[in-house]
């Protein structure tokens, strides 16, 4: 592309424009040719939602924040003394003890040594011991700097839960985060409790719930969507008839925001589809293929 | 020129804006590098032939760019713009704000502009969304932009919603006899021992990060070695990435095929480079890509990821183009040593050719066209700034309206404060008795010395 003189332009204007900067070219260095842009690509890797399948998806949202919910309605009834602490302490634990069985039966995966069952033990035996000291922790701190605190970590947890199938980390806890607010903001509500045993059964209602309660969630989801959808449906049956007792408002706004991200949000998504504007092209950063899946690379 | 980069930061910006600018004094014009103040180099500078240089007091921030902060420059930069009698602003690299705002106030005070992109940026994170806004404001307002390859053009004028005719692609250029192929320089105990059949080295000179395909590099190079016993790599630079690299010689038992040389000085890449025989860029992505046209100066074979604008960079027979995956690389890789092993390349033939391609003097001669194309634009009025700037975006679009009128009531402010007739105007450097004196060598600074003692 030397600079354009007519008479370089006239001789040599029929030699056709190539897009290259190793040639000097009849062409000015603003020449714009008919190839410009012809590896642009506008929303080639979008994917078209469904409706129902959205509505089915978005189950996982809602089971997480029924959840979240369901937790903060035991609590109150701990607090309130509807229910007593010894009776939560052994639903729970014979709810884990099924849920166990379940998951044990349903991967085909026996444990001989009940290397599980010695840690689970362990860590229960731990949450006792440490429950006196857990019911005093934050027992300076005023109720609403709690109730605060609270409100801040569950949304933390429900910001930062691993929504997916979490099949890259297998089995394990997903999301360490998440799980770590979750286990924080139990540990604020405890220090409201009267006794130990109150704190103990918190807590251990609190590593069922936040720990173990999403694998076999994710469990299920991987079994079929049918498990899934089921149990959502029994999630928010429970949680409103929890919130049935505790205040008729609290259950109105809850079934409003269960028809909200149900119903509503997925149309939404989809009605905004035509917005999107996804613009590929040459310069985009490339991504390396690598034979082996495992040295996947980080950024 | 203005730019966030220059020496004493090293890199392609750095490097461009100082050839640039000696080859435009060297066809007769007069230019001033504005920059900011790097550690203890601060204020005005001369450098080679009377290049000037305004080393700006500012705030540091992420990898040597000031932060940007909008009008705070103005009253320096309206003063160094009066002082030197400037006519066009050319600011140079999007990341740098310094030279967003160059332009902004060039704008405001009437001069003409010119930007050049000197990289590539996709349109789908955070980061780019808002670094596409910002160029979004500086660019709905220029005279004229330089793109360094069609591709990079192509993202430009999209990323911008610019008049393609209104951009230009000239490429980056190099120094071509600073990377001249030496024969002599392979290493005798590596290249001569083993008479039967030559050894080969392949050169990778990148910084070792993510954005360059360091992954890439990990996995092939204990399968090249498995291949080509005769192979060797050496490797300068460093980064984030370097642990992989040898973390990979440590488990493939790789130590006396693998070198590493650490980050390498400019002036001795080209040491470097006559040592091997293949340059491997295994980038994944890139506007131009000047490394491969240094190595295939100093006479190496280049293979090369097929990303970005690389592919325009250097024709077909110099290079060897894989797609961004292991098995391709390999088998590119695989095709320059058996090439190596015939000497196909012919150094000196090949550093001719390049010589040809890319030279400095073009690429000032060609930005002398964009200079004098926009001298001759008519500065558009105040209103019709507006507009162009109120078709940023919905909301963006009218902070920018915002910003423009601000930045308009600033100057007459200024004006009206520090009137244009109370600033000094720097007297020209004497580039042409510069430029005999030096011809004269010593003599003429015997001379000079001789005058001050009078």
């Amino acid at each position: 592309m030397a600079p354009p003189s007519d008479a370089t332009t006239a001789t040599a204007a029929k030699a056709v424009f190539r897009k290259v900067l190793y040639m000097k070219q009849a062409y000015p260095d603003n020449y714009v040719d008919t190839t410009f842009l012809e590896h642009f690509q506008q929303n080639a890797t979008i994917r078209v939602h469904d409706y129902w399948t959205t509505v089915q998806d978005s189950g996982v949202i809602l089971q997480h924040g029924t959840s979240i919910l369901v937790f903060v309605a035991l609590f109150i009834f701990l607090y309130t003394d509807q229910v007593s602490a010894l009776r939560l302490i052994w639903s729970g634990a014979l709810l884990t003890a099924a849920g166990y069985v379940f998951w044990d039966v349903g991967m085909r995966k026996l444990d001989p040594s009940f290397s599980y069952a010695r840690t689970a033990l362990f860590i229960f035996a731990m949450l006792l011991g440490l429950s006196p000291i857990l019911m005093t922790l934050t027992k300076d701190t005023s109720s609403d700097t709690i109730w605060a605190m609270t409100v801040v970590m569950f949304l933390a947890n429900a910001s930062m839960h691993d929504y997916g199938l979490g099949e890259r980390a297998g089995i394990q806890f997903s999301g360490t985060m998440s799980t770590n607010a979750a286990i924080f903001a139990s540990v604020l509500l405890a220090s409201r409790l009267p006794t130990s045993t109150h704190v103990f059964a918190l807590m251990s209602v609190a590593v069922e719930w936040f720990a173990l309660f999403p694998i076999l969630r994710r469990h299920l989801r991987r079994l079929s969507s049918h498990h899934s959808i089921a149990l959502t449906c029994l999630l928010a049956i429970v949680c409103t008839a929890m919130y049935y007792y505790i205040s008729i408002t609290l259950m109105l706004i809850y079934v409003a925001a269960c028809i909200f991200v149900t119903f509503v949000c997925p149309w939404w998504l989809i009605s905004i589809q035509k917005y999107k504007n996804e613009i590929h092209g040459p310069w985009d950063e490339a991504r390396p293929k690598l034979q082996r899946q495992s040295a996947m690379p980080s950024h | 020129m203005v730019s966030d980069f220059f020496y004493p930061n090293m890199g392609g910006v750095e490097s461009h804006l100082f050839h640039l600018s000696q080859q435009l004094i060297r066809r007769g014009h007069k230019v001033i590098v504005v920059t900011h103040a790097y550690g203890n180099r601060a204020g005005v500078r001369y450098v080679t032939n009377g290049l000037k240089v305004y080393y700006l007091p500012a705030w540091v921030g992420y990898q040597q760019a000031t932060p940007p902060t909008f009008f705070s420059f103005f009253p320096i930069m309206r003063n160094i713009f009066v002082r030197e009698q400037i006519d066009v602003v050319h600011g140079h690299q999007a990341l740098s704000p310094l030279c967003h705002e160059a332009i902004f106030h060039a704008r405001t005070m009437g001069l003409r502009t010119c930007f050049t992109d000197h990289s590539l940026f996709g349109f789908n994170d955070l980061g780019n969304v808002v670094g596409n806004k910002v160029l979004k404001f500086t660019l709905s307002d220029i005279d004229h932009v330089i793109c360094v390859s069609h591709t990079s053009k192509e993202n430009t004028v999209l990323r911008a919603a610019l008049n393609p005719q209104d951009v230009s692609v000239i490429p980056n250029a190099i120094a071509a006899s600073q990377f001249a192929p030496d024969p002599g320089a392979p290493d005798p105990n590596w290249s001569g021992y083993w008479r039967m059949r030559a050894q080969v080295t392949i050169v990778v000179i990148s910084r070792l990060v993510y954005r360059k395909g360091i992954d890439l590099l990990v996995a092939i190079i204990p399968r090249v070695c498995a291949l080509h016993p005769k192979v060797r790599f050496l490797i300068g630079g460093d980064g984030a990435k370097r642990i992989d690299l040898e973390q990979m010689r440590e488990n493939c038992l790789l130590h006396d095929r693998v070198r590493f040389i650490g980050s390498v000085k400019h002036h001795d890449v080209r040491n470097v480079l006559v040592q091997g025989q293949i340059f491997l860029n295994t980038s994944l992505t890139e506007a131009f890509c000047i490394a491969v046209v240094e190595a295939a100066s100093c006479g190496l074979a280049i293979v090369s990821t097929r990303v970005g604008g690389v592919p325009e960079v250097l024709p077909p027979h110099m290079i060897y183009f894989a797609q961004p995956e292991e098995d391709d690389l390999v088998r590119a890789v695989d095709q320059a040593i058996q090439a190596a092993y015939l000497k196909k390349v012919l150094p000196t033939r090949q550093h001719a050719e390049v010589k040809q391609m890319y030279s400095w003097a073009n690429v000032a001669e060609r930005t002398e066209i964009v200079y004098d194309r926009i001298t001759q634009i008519h500065t558009p009025p105040f209103i019709e700034r507006l507009r162009r700037y109120y078709g940023c975006g919905l909301w963006a679009g009218k902070v920018f309206c915002i910003m423009a009128a601000l930045d308009l009531l600033f100057l007459l402010l200024l004006d009206w404060w520090l009137p244009r007739e109370t600033v000094e105007i720097a007297p020209n450097f004497p580039t042409r008795k510069y430029k005999q004196a030096s011809e004269r060598g010593d003599h003429g600074r015997t001379e000079q010395r001789v005058v001050v003692a009078i």
